[in-house]
């Protein structure tokens, strides 16, 4: 193997493509309409953008240990919904309430990562499982209805979760350094910690994994729970901004989230996985779909635009991968 | 003669009710090559399967340097110092050289809690390693091993073993696929890590292979074990073949 230039491993790189793509949205975007850039946009942009975003973080560790989660959705309306049903009733503090569903959450976590482990039931199926009781759970409860959440205002944990604030003329929500610290810890425990090394090993290749002592079972539980949690963080955080705990919110996102990590570059399979390139994913689809209504595409045509970029950065990272494998 | 590193005694395993391992007592002693041979379904892999802890036998002892041993897993089996590589199988080829290596057991490097791996002395130490079991030159440790070829990833499964002191070492079909000079290259790893101090299974069905490496050879028939200690410097290959076949009337085919 002969030493490969800064500039072509960069350009090999899995992030390449999604970042080239990410900053040519900008540039059209910017070029069609101006507005595009302009302070109170980016900051409506990022707004929802770092509550999907993450899920986004979470899945690309589950994901790169070869599982996923289609429940997560579900969560995200599931949660508020226990949080809000909780503090309505006047059972406990906001706070305790908080605490509670994501105690839940992470029990859900951990249900789906027995299946998968113990059962040996694919992810697929037991995901697909819990999103419809975590969902039928959620409108059983309320009805349908969506939760009184006017209450939050006032409270410190509202505050501390989704406070506003501004940056010169820039509108941001707490959320934006709770999404920023996620991509940072999630970063460094995928790419400098010993437990990358596992997860990368366990979505990889589980027996070799396993026969040089990872746990892979206790890797992929772990990191089930650790999705439903970051989940249902996300839908908490959304109903207090939003101040409304919807028990249909969330529907669609697992796919959504799901493309934002595999366009990143982390594999569908396991074993390869970037939140590097899940940031670029989740700023690619949110970008994208604020970016098409700013300039006047209809709203509707938005999936064709998600369909085609997943298609096409799908076949950039494979025609990557069969590249990197030419040697052998 | 050297003392007896494992000792496996009258080892029965049952598939259902079909015998997989009929009574079979089977041992390896320090610093040997073992070359275990026999047709599809003597019980060759059956019996690894069993000492690397993958399979249970339904009965018998197993003994390792003296103490007899439970192999509930293969976990259990790389804690006693038995390592079996699979071609391909044991490892991880997204991941690095280095990563593979120190795969489950990897240097921690500051602050405890953060876990943060010493990726220097991971990549310092594979590079050592590599170049000792006789690949390196070309190779830096953090190339992942899907670039690879089948010989350089044997090399580095091996030198795995070695650097965390595997006693023994149980090599499954290693040759299987490589080129003369691939495999030329495995025999000569399997020779050096007898050298510096290990024991080596040797299973392969080119029994050429195995003349040119191994000490001593084993053969198995229909589970059970036929011959013990054929020495391959005074034996002819025709005549393995025969006691591999179980067919004494003249060349098998």
């Amino acid at each position: 193997m002969q030493k490969a230039s800064l500039l072509r491993t960069t350009i090999s790189a899995p992030e390449f493509g999604p970042f080239v793509l990410l900053v040519l949205e900008l540039a059209v975007f910017y070029v069609i309409n101006p507005e595009f850039l302009s302070v109170l946009n980016i900051g409506n942009t990022l707004t929802f953008t770092v509550e999907l975003g993450l899920i986004a973080l979470a899945m690309t560790l589950l994901m790169t240990a070869g599982e996923f989660d289609l429940s997560v959705g579900s969560l995200f309306g599931f949660a508020p919904v226990v949080m809000w049903t909780l503090f309505n009733a006047g059972w406990t503090s906001l706070a305790v309430a908080f605490v509670i569903s994501l105690v839940i959450a992470a029990l859900i976590g951990l249900v789906n990562g027995l299946f998968v482990t113990r059962l040996k039931i694919p992810s697929f199926l037991v995901t697909l499982g819990m999103l419809l009781v975590a969902r039928g759970t959620a409108l059983f409860v309320t009805d349908g209805f969506p939760q009184r959440t006017w209450s939050a205002g006032g409270q410190w944990i509202a505050n501390l979760l989704v406070g506003d604030f501004y940056i010169g003329p820039l509108r941001v929500y707490a959320s934006l350094f709770w999404f920023v610290a996620a991509a940072v810890i999630l970063g460094y425990v995928l790419t400098q910690s010993k437990y990358g090394n596992w997860i990368q090993a366990t979505g990889g290749n589980p027996v070799a994994a396993q026969a040089r002592g990872v746990h892979v079972s206790t890797v992929k539980v772990a990191l089930f729970i650790l999705t439903a949690v970051m989940s249902s963080f996300a839908g908490i955080i959304s109903s207090i901004r939003t101040s409304a705990a919807n028990p249909n919110s969330g529907s669609g996102y697992e796919l959504e989230v799901i493309a934002m990590v595999v366009i990143g570059g982390t594999a569908l399979t396991g074993g390869r996985g970037t939140i590097l390139g899940t940031v670029l994913g989740i700023l690619i689809l949110r970008v994208m779909r604020n970016g098409i209504v700013l300039i006047g595409v209809p709203g509707l045509a938005y999936n064709i635009f998600i369909g085609a970029i997943i298609l096409g950065m799908m076949a950039l990272h494979s025609w990557l991968e069969r590249r990197h494998q030419a040697g052998t | 003669m050297a003392e007896d590193l494992i000792r496996m005694e009258h080892i029965n395993k049952f598939f259902g009710r079909v015998q997989a391992l009929d009574d079979v007592n089977f041992r390896v002693r320090r610093q040997e090559i073992v070359g275990l041979l026999g047709d599809n379904g003597a019980g060759k892999s059956t019996l690894i399967k069993v000492l690397s802890g993958a399979l249970h036998a339904t009965s018998g002892d197993i003994y390792v340097r003296g103490k007899r041993v439970e192999m509930r897993s293969t976990t259990d089996a790389i804690a006693e110092g038995i390592e079996t590589i699979y071609q391909d199988s044991a490892l991880v080829t997204q991941l690095s050289i280095a990563r593979n290596l120190f795969l489950g057991r990897e240097p921690i490097r500051g602050p405890h809690f953060l876990n943060r791996m010493d990726s220097a002395r991971m990549d310092g130490v594979a590079g050592d390693l590599l170049r000792r079991v006789g690949i390196g030159k070309a190779i830096p440790a953090s190339t992942p091993i899907s670039s690879l070829s089948g010989g350089e990833r044997q090399a580095v499964a091996i030198a795995r073993a070695m650097y965390f002191d595997s006693d023994l070492i149980i090599l499954d079909e290693p040759t299987n696929n490589l080129g003369v000079a691939e495999t030329q290259g495995v025999l000569r790893f399997v020779r050096n890590a007898r050298d510096s101090g290990h024991s080596c299974i040797f299973i392969a069905h080119n029994i050429h292979h195995v003349f040119q490496v191994v000490d001593r050879i084993v053969v198995m028939r229909r589970g059970k074990i036929v011959a013990d200690d054929i020495d391959p410097k005074a034996t002819s290959v025709a005549e393995v073949e025969r006691v591999i076949t179980g067919d004494f009337s003249g060349p098998p085919h």
